[in-house]
């Protein structure tokens, strides 16, 4: 028999997780799709189990990601065909990656799913963030030759994709304008999926795919994922909570904070360049992915696969990823606000102006 | 600090609504935990439940067995839907009375 234990919610961690739903929902109203990284890191911190708090976080994201492709389907960014098909193969992967998180359950205990958690959060941020700040310097770059606002070419493997043709295979998406093969669509899918069964966050690989593999314009990817998120959601809660691991109280006191705060993020971005969105992605995930790697060598002693660590260590090395996660939320929430009120301020004087221009004339 | 009052009656029926169902949840919370844990096999022993329980290793705990019931996991479904609708619409409309909007 397996004990999973959800945390005791006390006045104080509600208000906290309300602060750090709030700051999450921000950051990721703010850099988009897969933003909710920082929240299962953070539900971690206060407490609760590796698979609670992926399995809590999948739970909050799925209402919110169907309101958010029925809202951004009216301004017709989302590739619906594209989207289900990909969500088809994304739930297989959901599937797979919540057999795998149970396995380890089962082996290792509650400490072995924290192992797994951080360690993907480790791989998948250090990825993902190297890129991001490599695309950072070179949209600062393009920005600063005047050419921020080119849209980007198509990749050479993009070309590639949308000109091979396998018959029997091949559906038409809206959002690449080409013809697809969906057995380039099976592999990118079973990964999102995976992914997001592992760490609560499939975007990381969704998105990036659909730009740079299938050829989608960033605006309709981004809102293509959102029914991918969907789709998985659901089936993801579905799935841990027949595990008997969705903490509702956990899912909807983040989802609290969140709503407000992904409105200021989203409302933040149109005042704000897209390069200074970039730069915010990459700091919050580089500081996120260091806050997550001070916890393992703990998971990894309570594992009994390195020698027992003294207290004192342990101590140490929880107190300094607590912090530098505090600090990462710290970070996104200035970050965010900073630019958005700036970009307020900026642009309620360039209205005077206007205004006091045309009363001159 | 109200800028647009003609949506603050929509907003306090959202708000009220969302109160209302955070109530229901942690009012209820005893509950919604012990349909989280049920929806397999469980065996409850001093106020926690244990997952892949048999009535055999239950009894050997000295614990209560609890079938399972895989539709208890609608009801997260059900109120994660419910809340987020209700709130979504309640923040929406709580940043537009504020003044809080996008570049236009």
């Amino acid at each position: 028999m397996e004990l999973i234990n959800f945390v005791e919610i006390t006045p104080l961690t509600a208000i906290l997780l309300i602060l750090v739903g709030f700051v999450g929902g921000m950051v990721s109203g703010f850099i988009g799709s897969g933003g909710a990284f920082v929240l299962t890191p953070a539900m971690m911190t206060l407490g609760a189990p590796g698979i609670v708090a992926v399995a809590s976080n999948i739970c909050h994201k799925f209402p919110k990601a169907l309101v958010g492709a029925l809202k951004r389907n009216k301004y017709g960014q989302v590739d619906v065909k594209l989207g289900l098909i990909l969500g088809l193969f994304a739930e297989a992967g959901v599937l797979f990656g919540k057999q795998v998180m149970t396995d380890i359950k089962n082996t290792f205990g509650a400490v072995g799913t924290d192992l797994y958690v951080s360690a993907m959060f480790v791989v998948t941020l250090a990825i993902v963030g190297g890129f991001v700040l490599k695309d950072y310097r070179k949209l600062k770059a393009l920005d600063a030759a005047g050419q921020g606002d080119e849209a980007p070419e198509l990749t050479r493997l993009a070309r590639w994709v949308q000109s091979v043709n396998i018959p029997g295979t091949m559906i038409y998406s809206k959002g690449a304008q080409a013809r697809l093969s969906v057995l380039f669509l099976a592999p990118i899918g079973f990964a999102t999926g995976f992914l997001a069964s592992a760490i609560a966050v499939g975007g990381f690989i969704g998105v990036p795919a659909m730009i740079y593999i299938l050829g989608l314009p960033a605006i309709m990817a981004s809102a293509t994922e959102l029914v991918i998120a969907f789709i998985m959601g659901l089936g993801g809660t579905i799935f841990y909570g027949l595990e008997g691991v969705v903490d509702i109280r956990l899912a909807m006191l983040i989802l609290l904070g969140s709503l407000f705060g992904i409105q200021v993020g989203a409302i933040g971005t149109t005042y704000v360049k897209d390069y200074q969105v970039k730069f915010t992605m990459a700091v919050i995930m580089l500081t996120v992915l260091f806050s997550r790697f001070f916890y393992i060598p703990g998971y990894l002693a309570k594992l009994e696969m390195i020698e027992p660590l003294p207290e004192t260590t342990l101590s140490i090395l929880k107190w300094v990823g607590d912090g530098v996660l505090a600090l990462a939320l710290i970070v996104g929430a200035y970050t965010v606000l900073s630019a958005l009120l700036k970009g307020m301020k900026e642009h309620k004087m360039k209205q005077a102006m206007l205004t006091r221009t045309e009363v001159a004339d | 600090m109200i800028k647009d009052k003609s949506k603050l009656g929509s907003a306090l029926v959202w708000g009220g609504l969302t109160v209302a169902l955070y109530w229901l949840l942690f009012h209820y919370a005893g509950g919604f935990q012990t349909l989280a844990h049920t929806t397999l096999d469980a065996c409850a022993v001093g106020g926690e439940y244990y997952n892949n329980a048999t009535a055999e290793l239950c009894a050997a705990e000295n614990g209560t067995f609890i079938e399972g019931r895989w539709w208890y996991v609608l009801a997260p479904i059900a109120l994660a839907f419910a809340l987020s609708y209700t709130h979504g619409l309640f923040t929406g409309l709580f940043w537009d009375l504020v003044g809080l909007t996008a570049k236009k």
